[in-house]
């Protein structure tokens, strides 16, 4: 999918509000394939980049524990920390909303206000789903420089 | 499924290195993670069990290159290969871009590879996804120990789709073949999300 700057500034102002409203310090909008897709909150330095991967690899554990009971998911994920705790929500089949919450706020704070904030996120991550895939400066192939990768050095087994 | 983000000037791609248990799929993001310089990589998690084997994913992001202004990120995974975990080898499946299927080169695995392989293309099947449009390679490893099968002979068993795939020989544990398999792979995935220039070779077709 595609995020474009004006896409990015409306998932970040809904997640700005969402935060201002529950009291939690951090909102990632999660890929359910693990992949960050927006994030707000305070600025400090957490590995977001793990982060997504692991709660979308929890999330969607439950989501096939879920199934093992005849549900569809489990909407909510909870982890309670002794300091800062963790709460992922469905957003739509395809991205999870992860807030990370201290003590100035509740989990029942956040849980209500997750689910506005899921609402409004869901609409505009439909809107940019339904554009087109590879625009402006990537709509033209690549040339084999421009798709050569160099990780590492070679080594012949 | 790639994300491209405007943004933040950066495209994310999801690669999962598949196979079966023991075949060294830990061991080659293992030596990604050992031997690229900080800035091209990130953490590298690992969700096994006590007899080090993976429980959930092992999982490694990296980059290493720029196109037309935009990060190309590869976020590398792996599956637990023992049989009876296929429900969370599944999940890893999601939104993949493309694959890695690292072979086990001995005789007395066989077996379990083309195994392995089969139920790769169901488990991809479950997403809808198509093996023969999905840009991957396979990788022969360990090829440094004395009961390996010939190369020819894992071929016939793994790379026998109509659309042949690029191949690696590879020692995971020290690294051989495994940066080519690698540049192989995320070069594929680019190509395969934004088309190559008319007129060169495509190495996913």
């Amino acid at each position: 999918m595609v995020i474009h700057e004006g896409d990015a500034e409306r998932i970040n102002a809904v997640l700005t509000t969402f935060l201002g409203e529950s009291g939690a310090t951090e909102a990632l909008l999660i890929d359910r394939g693990g992949q960050l897709l927006a994030m707000t909150g305070a600025n400090r330095a957490l590995d977001t980049v793990s982060i997504s991967a692991l709660a979308a690899g929890a999330f969607s554990s439950t989501g096939a524990l879920a199934q093992l009971l005849g549900e569809t998911e489990f909407t909510v994920l909870f982890h309670q920390g002794n300091k800062e705790s963790m709460h992922v929500s469905t957003v739509d089949d395809q991205a999870i909303l992860l807030a990370i919450f201290g003590e100035r706020t509740t989990v029942g704070m956040v849980r209500l206000f997750a689910k506005e904030a899921a609402t409004a996120v869901g609409l505009i991550l439909a809107e940019a789903r339904a554009k087109p895939k590879v625009t402006g400066v990537l709509a033209t192939p690549l040339t084999k420089d421009e798709s050569h990768t160099n990780f590492g050095e070679s080594k012949k087994a | 499924m790639a994300i491209i983000n405007y943004a933040q000037k950066v495209i994310n791609f999801k690669v999962v290195y598949y196979g079966p248990g023991v075949a060294g799929k830990t061991a080659n993001l293992q030596h990604i993670h050992k031997s690229l310089p900080d800035p091209s990589k990130g953490n590298m998690i690992s969700l096994a069990a006590g007899d080090d084997r993976t429980l959930f994913f092992d999982f490694l992001p990296v980059s290493a290159t720029t196109v037309r202004g935009f990060t190309a990120k590869f976020q590398l995974y792996t599956v637990p290969g023992q049989v009876y975990y296929n429900m969370t080898r599944k999940l890893v499946l999601r939104g993949v871009d493309g694959l890695v299927f690292v072979a086990d080169s001995q005789w007395d695995r066989l077996r379990e590879n083309v195994e392995s392989f089969r139920n790769l293309e169901e488990n991809l099947r479950e997403y809808n996804y198509n093996l023969d449009e999905m840009p991957y390679v396979i990788q022969y490893n360990k090829r440094d120990l004395a009961n390996v099968a010939p190369l020819e002979y894992m071929e016939f068993m793994l790379n026998r789709r109509a659309r042949q795939v690029p191949y690696f020989e590879a020692v995971a544990v020290s690294g051989d073949g495994v940066f080519d398999t690698l540049n192989t792979v995320s070069r594929m995935v680019l190509v395969g999300e934004f088309g190559q220039e008319k007129g060169e070779h495509r190495e996913t077709a």
